[in-house]
């Protein structure tokens, strides 16, 4: 394999008949290309799978064998509607997911543009620090934080996921930004501030709009944790407060649901993610890059 | 890092240095995130260790006491939290090996930049936006030897056990560890594609010249450069897998018997499913110490190596 690939880089061959060079390039593209739809197809179908079998009445989907023929069906998604509060269970993702999405920018935002500018030598370590919070075990926080909102009175609520998933959340907006205000040219801020512009307005006015597609990111990974988040979720809120993962979960459990209802269900929970994905592709890609470098 | 321009103020309205007010307006914007932080992630943390050495349950919070190190003590000589020890291991630098050779694999396939390949990066990573939960699902039904896609056909035809690949104790945790391969290879891919494309051209160019064959360029060359540039990443990518929990608990629940139990899964069942917060932060507590060894390992190896590359 890796004769291919280190011609891919783009490095110049010289030498040899260059006609032939040229046919052996496309050939050794077209071969790259074949495995790697190949391997596309390896990642896409268990999803489309799982997706698809919404479309199946249950005799087809316990077919033995399993059959790739089946007569398409609406009633699984109808039966989705029967058994489940749907616009009740997206409003409470919804909700959760905003909330810690807001809160953590509001918080992560200025701390990262803090540590970026700060001349003191210990704001790397800062940064540091935020980043080992992401890293802590999940389960360490999860039981006396569980403890501690059955105390306030706050478990059950939106409010105990919102601020443990913020927790988290803020602490990989401040990484993430520390790095985009790093990235991002210092010298514009210093002339406003010579102006006479003040600190606060320099950041409103110049500081941020330059990092646009680093708070674009950033939301997008706070609204993809807290959605797809069961953990905390599972524990923290009530049959009124669920958000759709915890549905689907104890919708696994019971007999009346058919995995037919589950595929319907999953297009809920999994679709809203996948295509914000594919719409800010550019700012997603250029965040995952960014934010563990 | 250079100097600010220091504008010297003279209304009295800013008595205070502008340096001290410059220091103090940026101290301000990051103490919120620092607070809430240390409320709400490191103060449960500090509250769980001190948990650890209580023998608290939910169930009997009349009854609790200070017991010392027993709930350690006892974690040392139960079976399960040894198993769970191996397993998570095992799923950690397995997942994450594979991970890092499928992933090198295909950003070496990705890696001339065109829009076919920048459209099928972009479909890879659907894989990564997936609801954890729902790959576990995914995965549930499609390997169940009953009715799945891939598991009826690999028990009909003697590959995996009766029960499936999930149901033997023999391959569960081998196919946990390839679900997570499946959810986390694309992203492994992309990080190391980003590595590659920040490679200096003109070295390539002059290996190349210097008649290094592709297979010695690759390994003088490509990796060594790329190495330094995505330890972090794959640190990371390795706690996350040490403390994987959706996956496993949907799919297997950590079974059979404890054929796929981890410290993360035991410890939440332990905690939340049978409420004993003391044992349960025992070992949430020494999942934290095991994380801190690797942070502290990989502070050790990445400061000399950035010295060395300057």
């Amino acid at each position: 394999m890796a004769r291919a690939i280190v011609r891919g880089g783009g490095v110049p061959s010289g030498s040899a008949g260059k006609q032939g060079m040229r046919r052996a390039e496309a050939r050794s593209i077209l071969y790259r290309r074949v495995a790697v739809i190949v391997i596309l197809a390896v990642f896409l179908l268990p999803l489309l799978w799982l997706l698809s079998t919404a479309y199946k009445p249950t005799r087809d989907i316990f077919a033995t064998p399993p059959t790739l023929l089946f007569s398409p069906t609406w009633s699984n998604f109808t039966s989705v509607f029967r058994y489940f509060d749907l616009p009740e269970l997206l409003w409470s993702s919804i909700v959760i997911s905003l909330g810690s999405t807001v809160l953590s920018l509001l918080l992560g935002v200025p701390a990262g543009y803090a540590l970026a500018r700060a001349k003191f030598r210990g704001a790397v370590g800062v940064a540091y620090f935020f980043l080992a919070i992401r890293t802590v075990p999940p389960v360490a926080t999860l039981i006396p934080f569980y403890i501690l909102m059955r105390d306030i009175g706050l478990l059950g609520t939106w409010w105990a996921v919102i601020l443990i998933n913020t927790s988290l959340n803020c602490a990989f907006v401040v990484w993430m930004m520390y790095a985009y205000f790093r990235s991002s040219p210092i010298s514009i801020e210093e002339a406003a501030l010579t102006d006479g512009c003040n600190d606060w307005r320099t950041f409103l006015t110049v500081a941020l709009p330059a990092v646009v597609p680093g708070i674009i990111a950033s939301a997008i990974f706070c609204v993809m944790f807290s959605w797809n988040d069961f953990l905390f979720a599972m524990f923290l809120t009530r049959a009124e407060t669920k958000p759709i993962s915890v549905a689907l979960l104890s919708a696994y459990g019971t007999k009346d649901i058919s995995w037919g209802t589950l595929g319907a269900l999953a297009h809920f929970s999994t679709l809203p993610i996948i295509l914000m994905m594919l719409f800010l592709n550019r700012y997603f890609v250029q965040g995952l890059t960014k934010g563990v470098n | 890092m250079t100097d600010l321009a220091l504008p010297i103020s003279r209304s009295p309205r800013n008595a205070m240095p502008y340096r001290t007010r410059r220091r103090l307006f940026l101290l301000l914007m990051v103490a919120p995130a620092i607070v809430y932080v240390v409320l709400i992630a490191l103060w449960p943390l500090a509250q769980g260790i001190v948990y650890s050495f209580f023998d608290y349950s939910l169930l009997r919070p009349a009854s609790t006491s200070y017991v010392g190190l027993d709930n350690y003590r006892a974690l040392f000589s139960d079976t399960t939290v040894r198993t769970a020890l191996v397993n998570t291991f095992l799923f950690t630098f397995g997942a994450v090996a594979l991970e890092f050779l499928f992933g090198l694999g295909l950003a070496l396939l990705l890696w001339r930049d065109d829009r076919f390949n920048r459209i099928c990066l972009s479909l890879l990573l659907i894989p990564v936006t997936v609801t954890p939960l729902v790959v576990g699902l995914i995965f549930k039904a499609m390997l169940s030897p009953d009715y799945g896609a891939i598991g009826y056909f690999a028990a009909e035809w003697g590959l995996s056990g009766e029960h499936g690949f999930l149901g033997e104790t023999s391959s569960a945790l081998m196919t946990i560890i390839m679900i997570d391969v499946w959810e986390w290879t694309p992203l492994m891919a992309l990080i190391l594609l980003a590595g590659l494309k920040s490679l200096p051209t003109d070295i390539l160019e002059a290996a190349q010249v210097d008649g290094a064959r592709p297979l010695q360029r690759f390994r003088i060359v490509v990796l060594p450069l790329l190495l330094p540039s995505t330890f972090l990443a794959l640190v990371l990518r390795m706690m996350d897998a040490f403390r994987v929990f959706d996956i496993i608990f949907v799919s297997t629940g950590g079974g059979p018997g404890d054929a796929t139990d981890t410290l993360m899964i035991y410890s939440v069942k332990q905690g939340l499913q049978f409420f004993n917060v003391g044992f349960a932060s025992a070992i949430a507590s020494v999942m934290t110490i095991l994380i801190g060894i690797m942070a502290v390992i990989f502070i050790l190896v990445v400061k000399p190596a950035e010295a060395r590359n300057g």
